[in-house]
């Protein structure tokens, strides 16, 4: 491997790290926000909603993944916080709890995608239930991403503080948030609304 | 702009990392060009067999047609037909001139021409030129399995791409083939933007950078945020194609449900309206700054070109409805989208006449790069104008999806981003490969390229213009069509003619990277910008001191300058 850019410099490596980051979020945003646009055509271009007789979604399970996805957030952003302390304890207690709710995450949306099963809305059987399968599945797929990326971090929780990692754990960290604010807006698009 | 010290690269030993696996950008560059090269070939071929179908219809293909089509004799089938224009279209868009234009010239010229020793991430760009392998892989794969290749138009409008309009798995490739050279160039435009942003020369503020780098870097924004739109939409065609959603089906063609096909239609052209811009910007600069240089001239307006290219990109994002006029969109939104379409005519205009202006009584020099980028001038000055038959909405309901439409966008898309590639690669050969392309070979190759390409595009503009729609196999079945059997011959000759012309590039090509031994020198067009300071071919670091930049990139012909030069090199204080 040759090392084509090494920085001395922390405050620019963290700055060039961010624009990258941000360029790419711009990029998963877009996605995210083209998919909700199709969303919002079939929902407003139908009368009734949701169309053809079909049950509506219940709102427990999603608010149950909201909710998690809300704290595992939380419980990065504290993660975040004792690793520029250097605080080794806290780290491998805070990424316990990251990923843990990742995990409980999925697995809600598992259970998400089952109980649509039961109402009886397939994959196949229009659009109504297409939206909402194919938009789940594709946020899930990301989170899955995520969690592959949270592995990368796991060195961290045996040396502690690395000047090295430091952009890895901001990245992994904006990624992650970012996961959760897009769950957000879905949630109250498409379930809520 | 020094975010942080840049260090100097070892050089890599061994051939996988020296060749294969480099993180030079200057290597991947190279990688994209040959990548790029090998399908400008296929799809070439690819053209001229559609050509020949449609002057000789019924007739074998010569040489290679009882190769490829055994069980017709040579002649291309209606359903092979289908496949050539969708593959044709989808590999000379994707997969020759974004990987010659924005991956090989992206790549080598940015950071040489903002003084920077390599691109910012370099695994990200390796990544980039493999993943993209990886889809070519997938989409010639395709063409090999039974059924076929997509034949749904490079568009891939459902329902014909549907499992309803082509049941075969070539769709699903093409669509997964996309998918992935959407997320190789996404990555690409990350490392481009990023690269500009915080690594340009101690000094140099952005419009001290080469316009190429503006056009370059105006193309990575439109990637970055258009290709997920389309990525979207692959993606639910995806959905549609293998897991049963009906997202694209209406009618009676869902089993249930209520999908929408114009939604795809929407979805594409948010995208691919942008995406002609991302085709067309990396030659717009590259024009520019060619024609300042061997104009020997400071480019006229350079400013005005920056913003104008600036402006036509934020333009560009909100007139892709003027692709759809004919999907009963409502008279407001047509009018309004032909304004907006009409608006972009107004920075066009600026940067055009920048051009005209640059020209306008230099001591010009015609070797060929300036041969090509004055070829790009007259081209997309035509390809321009006939834009506005097509962005009124009352000239394009009869335009619509005629021959008129394919003149027009080969013209601007296929002609202009063609010669403004060539131009480049006449130009930055020395500085690739160390060695000059042959100047008589160059300037048979534009002149031959020249006139076919305008016999091809004009031609197809005035069939289309008497009625001929495209994508139809055999058009003269019907009556009023049969006179037009004369014009699409000398069409289809002129497109030979473009085709033998590209022997001569080959051959130069070829000759030139492997058998020639004379060295060029390092700064052979006398030119000021930051890669023509340093040796050719250029060194595995780029530069061996960071460069200061004290002046813009065109500075030709200045009265105060002394001694024999008419340059002076950006890293100099302006006399």
């Amino acid at each position: 491997m040759n090392n084509a850019i090494e920085v001395n410099n922390i405050e620019g490596r963290k700055a060039v790290s961010s624009i990258g980051m941000t360029v790419l979020l711009v990029s998963f945003a877009m996605l995210f926000a083209t998919l909700l646009l199709g969303y919002v055509v079939f929902r407003l271009t139908n009368d009734v909603w949701p169309p053809m007789g079909l049950k509506r979604i219940p709102l427990t399970l999603p608010t149950i993944s909201t909710f998690i996805i809300g704290v595992s957030s939380l419980f990065f952003y504290n993660f975040e916080k004792a690793f520029n302390r250097n605080n080794l304890k806290m780290m491998r207690l805070q990424f316990g709890l990251t990923l843990l709710m990742g995990v409980c995450f999925m697995l809600v949306q598992f259970e998400l995608w089952s109980s649509m099963k039961e109402l009886g809305l397939y994959v196949s059987g229009g659009a109504y239930p297409s939206l909402f399968f194919s938009l789940t599945w594709i946020h899930a797929a990301h989170i899955v991403m995520a969690l592959i990326s949270l592995f990368f971090l796991v060195p961290t929780l045996s040396t502690g503080f690395r000047e090295d990692r430091i952009t890895w754990v901001m990245n992994v960290g904006k990624f992650w948030h970012f996961l959760g604010l897009i769950w957000l807006v879905m949630y109250i698009v498409m379930f809520v609304y | 702009m020094a975010f942080f010290e840049q260090h100097i690269h070892s050089e890599p030993k061994t051939f996988l990392s020296k060749y294969v696996f480099s993180f030079d950008h200057k290597v991947i560059g190279k990688q994209f060009l040959w990548y790029g090269i090998l399908f400008l070939g296929i799809g070439g071929i690819m053209a001229l067999m559609i050509r020949w179908t449609l002057a000789f219809p019924g007739q074998a293909f010569p040489v290679i047609g009882n190769l490829l089509f055994p069980e017709t004799g040579g002649v291309v089938p209606p359903d092979t037909y289908a496949m050539l224009f969708t593959m044709h279209g989808t590999i000379m868009i994707f997969y020759a001139i974004t990987p010659i234009l924005i991956g090989a010239f992206g790549n080598f010229l940015i950071p040489l021409q903002i003084g920077a020793r390599d691109m910012v991430f370099p695994l990200l760009n390796m990544l980039s030129f493999w993943l993209a392998f990886i889809s070519g892989v997938i989409l010639m794969a395709s063409l090999c399995i039974p059924l076929g290749a997509a034949a749904g138009g490079w568009t891939s409008y459902p329902t014909l791409s549907t499992l309803i309009g082509s049941p075969g798995a070539g769709q699903t490739l093409w669509t997964l083939a996309l998918f992935i050279l959407g997320i190789s160039s996404t990555m690409g435009a990350v490392n481009y933007i990023t690269t500009i942003i915080v690594l340009r020369a101690p000094g140099m503020g952005y419009f001290d950078m080469p316009l190429a780098v503006w056009g370059l870097g105006l193309t990575a924004i439109l990637n970055a945020i258009f290709l997920p739109v389309l990525g979207a939409g692959l993606l639910l065609l995806i959905f549609d194609r293998v897991f049963g959603t009906t997202f694209f089906l209406a009618g009676a063609a869902a089993t249930s449900g209520t999908g929408d096909p114009i939604l795809f239609q929407h979805v594409f052209w948010i995208f691919g309206h942008p995406e002609v811009y991302i085709l067309i910007l990396p030659a717009w600069g590259i024009t520019s700054d060619l024609l300042s240089f061997f104009a020997r001239k400071p480019a006229f307006g350079a400013k005005a070109t920056a913003l104008a290219m600036t402006s036509i990109t934020i333009l560009s994002t909100v007139v892709y409805g003027h692709h759809m006029y004919t999907t009963q969109m409502s008279p407001l939104l047509t009018q309004s989208f032909m304004t907006l379409t009409m608006t972009i005519s107004i920075p066009s205009a600026i940067f055009f006449a920048n051009w005209l202006g640059t020209l306008w009584k230099g001591s010009i020099k015609f070797p060929t790069p300036m041969v090509f980028s004055l070829g790009v001038v007259f081209v997309f000055g035509l390809g321009g104008l006939t834009g506005l038959y097509l962005a009124t909405v009352t000239t394009d309901l009869y335009l619509h999806d005629t021959y008129f439409v394919v003149g027009h966008f080969h013209y601007t898309m296929a002609a202009s981003v063609l010669l403004g590639g060539y131009a480049a690669i006449y130009f930055w050969m020395p500085k690739m490969f160390g060695k000059m392309l042959n100047e008589t070979l160059g300037h048979i190759h534009f002149w031959l390229t020249f006139i076919g390409l305008n016999g091809v595009f004009m031609g197809m503009m005035i069939v289309g213009y008497a009625g001929m729609h495209r994508r139809l196999y055999n058009p003269f079945v019907y009556d009023f069509l049969e006179r037009l059997i004369p014009l699409n011959t000398f069409v289809t000759y002129s497109a030979l003619l473009m085709g033998v012309a590209q022997f001569f590039f080959v051959a130069n090509f070829i000759h030139t990277v492997f058998f020639k031994k004379e060295k060029a020198t390092d700064n052979p067009w006398e030119v000021g910008t930051l890669e023509w300071t340093v040796p050719s071919p250029a060194p595995v670091y780029n530069f061996k001191e960071i460069p200061v930049v004290k002046c813009g990139p065109h500075e030709f012909g200045n009265p105060n300058l002394t001694g024999d030069r008419d340059y002076q090199f950006q890293t100099e204080e302006l006399v």
